[in-house]
C-alpha cells in the first residue's frame, strides 16, 4: 500500500521536475515572480536585491569560469572544422565563417537538446497529454533533462568523495579505481542472491558496493597515517591495480558468457528502481545521492568527528597539537571518501547496466576533481557542479551523432573549468574583475611534497 | 614547518627495527616462494634452455637447482641485512637480489622448454624505452621542485602530435620533433599554472591529463582521420654498422628504434646534467630548498620553468615511441597508463635518471614477461592454476606502494617539492 503510494506520488514529482528542468526559463521566471511576491512582505526590491546579491556573488567567479570554457570550446568546435578549412583554402572567407558558425549552433543546438530537451517538443507533449493522448509523448520529450540528472548522479557521489578528502586534507585521485570496486561489488552481490526479497537485497548491494570501495580506499589512508606515504600517489596505483584486477575478473573467473568480458546481470531485486517508463531512465539513485548529499553536509559541519576531520585538513599540526589522532582522520577520510566514490559505481551497476563490462571507466573519477574545485567542496556545490557537468555529459552524446562533433569536447571544457577554478587569476585578468575583499576562499595546499 | 619536520623525525627514527624485520622477511618470504617453486613446480631433472636465433643453445641450466641457488642467495642477504653486514653495498645488494629473482622467475617458467633470451631482454628494453624517458621527465620536473603527475598527458600528446606531424610533413623525423615540442608545450603550460598562477602541483597535472586524452581523441577524430593524416607508418630499426654484428650484445643494443638510441643519450646526458653541472646543482637546490637558493643568487621560479619544459621535451619523445615505434598510427589512449607506471619508476629509482632506468627495466620485464607467460602459461605449484597474465601487469604498481610507504627502501623526494616559491 505504502509502496504504491509512494511510487505513484515520487511518479508524478519527477515528471513535473523534469517538465521544469527542460522549461528552465518559465521555472526561474517562476521562482523569481515568487520571491518578488515575498519581498512585497519584507520591504520590496532593495531587500529582494540584497537577498540575491549575497546568495550570487560567490557563484560569479565559477560562473565565468564555465562560460569562458564553454567559448573556447566553441572557439575549438569552430576551428577544427573539415568544411571550414575546405572554404578558407578556396579563398571563401565570408563563407568559412558562416560554416563556422553553423557548426557551432549545430553543436551546442545539439548539445542543448540533448541534455535539456527541446521546450517547444515539451510544450506540444503536454498539450498532448492534456487533450488525452497519454503520457508517452512528454516522457519522450523529457528524455534530455532525465539524461541529465541520470548523468549527474554518479558525479555527485563522485564529487562528494573528493570534496570530503579535500576536507580532511586528502587528495583522493583515486575515484575511478574505487568506483570501480563499489560497481563490482554491488553487482556480484546483486547477482549471488537471486532468492531474496527486494528490501533486503537492494540495501545490501548498495551498502556491499559502498563498503568494499571504502575498505580500498582506507587501505590509502592506513599506508598515510602509517608509513606517511603521499596519498596522491598510492591512489593512482590502486586505480590501475583495480583496472588490471577487473580485467582479469571480468574476462576470466565473473565471464558471463565466453569472450564478451561482462557479468551476469543482476537479480530483478537488486534494480534500483525506476520512476517512469521507457525512454526515461532516472531511477532512485537519484534520491539516494540528494539524501547522501544532505548527509555528508550534516557530517562535515554539524557532527564532531566532521569537525575533528576538518580540523586535520585545515592544519595537522594544530589537530595534533590539540590532541586529535591525524592517523586515525586520515584513514577515516580515506574510508568515507571511499564509500561516496564506490556508491557512484552502485548506482551505475543496479540503476542503468545492470551488470559491469570490460571497460567500465567513463571518467567519473577524474571529472569528479573538478566537480570538488568547482563546488568549493561544499556539498550544496558539488550538487550545482554535478548537474552541470551531469548537462554537459548527457548533451555530448547528441553532439556527436547530430553534429559529428566527437564528445570529448566536454573534457576539454572540464579540464579549462577546472584551469580558471583552481586560477581565477585569469579570470579576474580576462573580466578586469577586482579581487574581492573577503571572499572566505579556504586555500588548501595538498600537496605537501611526496614526502614519507 | 620545525614541528612538522621534528614529528617527522620521531616518527622515523623509531621505525628502522620494524621496517628493517618487515624487508627481512619480505626477502626470505621471496626466497621460500623461490625454493617452494624449485621443489614442486619443477620437475626434477627439467633444465631451462635459453637459446639464440642465430647462435642456438647458448647455455641451459637445471631448473631446480638454479631456483634453489638464487633462494640461498636470498636468504644470505637477509641474513647479511639481520647482522648489518656489508652495509656499504647495501643498494648494490638490493638491486642484484631484484634482479636475481626476477632471472630466477624466467627460469622457473622456461623449466622444461626453451626461451630465445636476446629476445626477451630486448622485449624488455623496448617496454623501458618510455618508461625511463617518462621518469627522466618526472625527475627534471621534480628535481626542480615541481610535482609531476601529468607525465602521461605530456607523452599522449606527443604520441599525437608526432603522428600528426609526420604524417603533415610526410617525415618521421618531424614527427619526433612535433612530439617533443608537443609535450614542451604541455609542460610549458604546467609550469605556468603552477608557477606563475601558484595552482596546486597536482590539480594542474591532473587538468593536462584530461586535456591531453580529451583533446588528442577529439582532435583525431576531427580533424586527422577525416583528413587521412593518421597513418604515417612507423621508424625502421637503425642497425649500427659492425657494432650490430656482435653477437648476442649486438641485435639488443645495436640495432633498435631511434628512440631507444635517443634514451641511451638522454639517460647519460641527464645524469651528467643534473649531478655534475652547476646548473644541475642550482636546479636540485630550487627543489630542496629554494630558499637558500634565490639567496646565493638562483632564479629559482625561472630554473623550475625551464627545468618543467625540459621534462616535457623528454616525455614528447617517449610518447613518441608509442606512435611512431610501434604501431605507425594514433590510438585513443595508446599511452595505457604507461605514464603512471614511469612516475612509479621515477620513485622507485630515487628521483635518479640511473635508478629510474633499473626501475624501468624491471617494470619492462615484468611486462615482457607477461607476453611471454600469455604462451607458456606455467602452471603455480600448489593451487595448481597459471598465473593470470594480469597479475604481473600490476607488479610495478603495487612495488610501487611498497616504496612509497617505506617497507623496502625509502623514497626521498625533492624537500620543497609541492610548495609554489614566492621571493620573500
Amino acid at each position: 500500500m505504502l509502496v504504491v503510494l509512494v511510487a505513484l506520488i515520487s511518479k508524478w514529482l519527477v515528471l513535473v521536475l523534469l517538465v521544469a528542468l527542460g522549461l528552465w526559463p518559465l521555472t526561474l521566471l517562476l521562482a523569481l515572480g515568487v520571491l518578488a511576491l515575498i519581498s512585497t512582505r519584507r520591504g520590496g526590491w532593495p531587500w529582494m536585491k540584497d537577498w540575491l546579491g549575497t546568495r550570487l556573488r560567490g557563484l560569479v567567479l565559477p560562473a565565468l569560469a564555465v562560460v569562458t570554457a564553454l567559448i573556447i570550446g566553441a572557439l575549438v568546435i569552430m576551428f577544427t572544422d573539415q568544411m571550414v578549412y575546405q572554404a578558407l583554402s578556396e579563398g571563401r572567407f565570408g563563407e568559412a565563417i558562416a560554416l563556422a558558425f553553423g557548426s557551432l549552433a549545430r553543436a551546442y543546438g545539439a548539445l542543448y537538446e540533448g541534455s535539456l530537451g527541446n521546450p517547444l517538443k515539451i510544450l506540444q507533449a503536454i498539450g498532448l497529454a492534456l487533450s488525452g493522448e497519454g503520457l508517452q509523448p512528454v516522457l519522450s520529450a523529457v528524455r534530455g533533462p532525465s539524461d541529465s540528472l541520470v548523468q549527474s548522479v554518479p558525479y555527485i557521489f563522485a564529487g562528494l568523495a573528493v570534496a570530503l578528502g579535500f576536507r580532511a586534507g586528502l587528495f583522493n585521485i583515486g575515484a575511478e579505481g574505487q568506483i570501480g570496486v563499489g560497481w563490482l561489488a554491488a553487482v556480484v552481490v546483486g547477482f549471488a542472491f537471486p532468492g531474496l526479497p527486494t528490501v533486503i537485497h537492494l540495501p545490501l548491494a548498495i551498502v556491499a558496493g559502498a563498503v568494499a570501495a571504502g575498505l580500498w580506499a582506507a587501505i590509502a589512508g592506513v599506508l598515510k597515517a602509517r608509513t606517511g606515504a603521499h596519498e596522491v600517489i598510492t591512489t593512482i596505483m590502486l586505480n590501475y591495480v583495480v583496472f588490471r584486477l577487473s580485467e582479469w575478473l571480468l574476462c576470466g573467473p565473473l565471464e558471463f558468457t565466453q569472450g564478451t568480458c561482462r557479468t551476469q546481470d543482476i537479480a530483478e531485486s537488486a534494480y534500483l528502481p525506476r520512476f517512469l517508463g521507457h525512454p526515461v531512465t532516472l531511477h532512485w539513485g537519484f534520491v539516494l545521492a540528494l539524501i547522501v548529499a544532505a548527509l555528508t553536509g550534516w557530517f562535515l559541519f554539524r557532527t564532531t568527528w566532521g569537525f575533528w576531520l576538518r580540523t586535520v585538513g585545515a592544519n595537522p599540526n594544530a589537530a595534533r597539537y590539540g590532541g586529535m589522532s591525524v592517523g586515525k582522520a586520515f584513514t577515516l577520510a580515506m574510508f568515507l571518501s571511499g564509500c561516496l566514490a564506490g556508491l557512484a559505481g552502485v548506482v551505475q551497476g543496479l540503476g542503468i547496466t545492470r551488470n559491469i563490462a570490460l571497460g567500465f571507466q567513463a571518467g567519473y573519477g577524474f571529472d569528479s576533481i573538478a566537480l570538488a574545485l568547482l563546488g568549493k567542496s561544499h556539498p550544496a556545490g558539488v550538487l550545482a557542479a554535478s548537474l552541470l557537468f551531469g548537462v554537459l555529459r548527457a548533451g555530448a552524446g547528441r553532439m556527436q551523432s547530430v553534429a559529428g562533433v566527437p564528445t570529448e569536447i566536454v573534457q576539454i571544457v572540464q579540464a579549462l573549468v577546472i584551469i580558471f577554478v583552481a586560477a581565477p587569476e585569469i579570470i579576474r585578468v580576462i573580466y578586469h574583475l577586482r579581487k574581492a575583499r573577503a571572499e572566505g576562499v579556504e586555500v588548501t595546499v595538498f600537496s605537501r611534497g611526496w614526502g614519507a | 614547518m620545525t614541528v612538522q619536520a621534528q614529528v617527522v623525525d620521531t616518527s622515523t627514527a623509531s621505525a628502522p627495527n620494524r621496517r628493517d624485520a618487515l624487508v627481512i622477511v619480505l626477502i626470505l618470504l621471496v626466497g621460500t616462494a623461490l625454493m617452494v617453486l624449485g621443489s614442486l613446480g619443477t620437475q626434477a631433472g627439467a633444465r631451462s634452455a635459453f637459446t639464440d636465433q642465430v647462435l642456438g643453445t647458448l647455455f641451459s641450466l637445471p631448473s631446480q637447482a638454479t631456483l634453489y641457488t638464487i633462494g640461498a642467495f636470498c636468504f644470505l642477504v637477509a641474513g647479511l641485512r639481520l647482522f648489518r653486514a656489508l652495509d656499504s653495498i647495501r643498494s648494490v645488494l638490493n638491486w642484484s637480489l631484484v634482479f636475481m629473482a626476477a632471472f630466477a622467475f624466467l627460469v622457473w617458467i622456461t623449466s622444461g622448454t626453451s626461451m630465445n633470451l636476446p629476445g626477451m631482454i630486448q622485449s624488455t628494453l623496448m617496454a623501458a624505452t618510455p618508461l625511463t624517458l617518462g621518469a627522466m621527465a618526472g625527475i627534471f620536473c621534480e628535481r626542480s621542485g615541481i610535482i609531476n603527475i601529468a607525465i602521461e598527458g605530456m607523452m599522449l600528446s606527443g604520441a599525437f602530435a608526432a603522428v600528426a606531424f609526420a604524417s603533415l610533413f610526410d617525415s618521421l623525423w618531424m614527427g619526433l620533433l612535433a612530439a617533443s615540442l608537443m609535450g614542451g608545450m604541455m609542460a610549458a603550460l604546467h609550469a605556468v599554472l603552477s608557477v606563475k598562477y601558484k595552482v596546486d602541483q597536482i590539480i594542474s597535472g591532473t587538468v593536462i591529463n584530461m586535456l591531453a586524452a580529451g583533446g588528442t581523441r577529439f582532435l583525431n577524430l576531427r580533424l586527422l582521420e577525416p583528413a587521412g593524416l593518421s597513418t604515417p607508418g612507423s621508424f625502421d630499426l637503425i642497425r649500427i654498422p659492425l657494432l650490430a654484428d656482435i653477437p648476442i650484445v649486438g641485435p639488443i643494443f645495436f640495432e633498435n628504434q631511434p628512440t631507444v638510441y635517443l634514451m641511451f643519450i638522454l639517460l647519460v646526458l641527464a645524469n651528467f646534467v643534473i649531478f655534475a653541472t652547476p646548473w644541475g646543482l642550482r636546479m636540485r637546490a630550487s627543489g630542496e630548498h629554494p630558499g637558500a637558493a634565490d639567496t646565493v643568487g638562483v632564479h629559482v621560479n625561472r630554473m623550475r620553468y625551464v627545468s618543467v619544459i625540459i621534462g616535457g621535451l623528454i616525455a614528447g619523445i617517449g610518447g613518441a615511441y608509442f606512435s611512431l615505434g610501434i604501431v605507425g598510427t594514433f590510438e585513443d589512449g595508446m599511452t595505457r597508463g604507461q605514464g603512471f607506471v614511469a612516475l612509479a619508476a621515477m620513485i622507485f629509482g630515487n628521483w635518479n635518471p640511473i635508478g629510474a632506468f633499473l626501475a624501468a627495466l624491471l617494470f619492462g620485464f615484468a611486462d615482457a614477461l607477461q607476453v611471454k607467460m600469455q604462451i607458456l602459461q606455467p602452471v603455480l605449484p600448489i593451487i595448481n592454476q597459471p598465473i593470470p597474465h594480469e597479475f604481473l601487469q600490476m607488479a610495478p604498481y603495487i612495488l610501487t606502494i611498497i616504496v612509497v610507504a617505506g617497507v623496502v627502501g625509502r623514497a626521498i623526494a625533492p624537500a620543497a617539492e609541492g610548495k609554489p616559491y614566492e621571493k620573500q
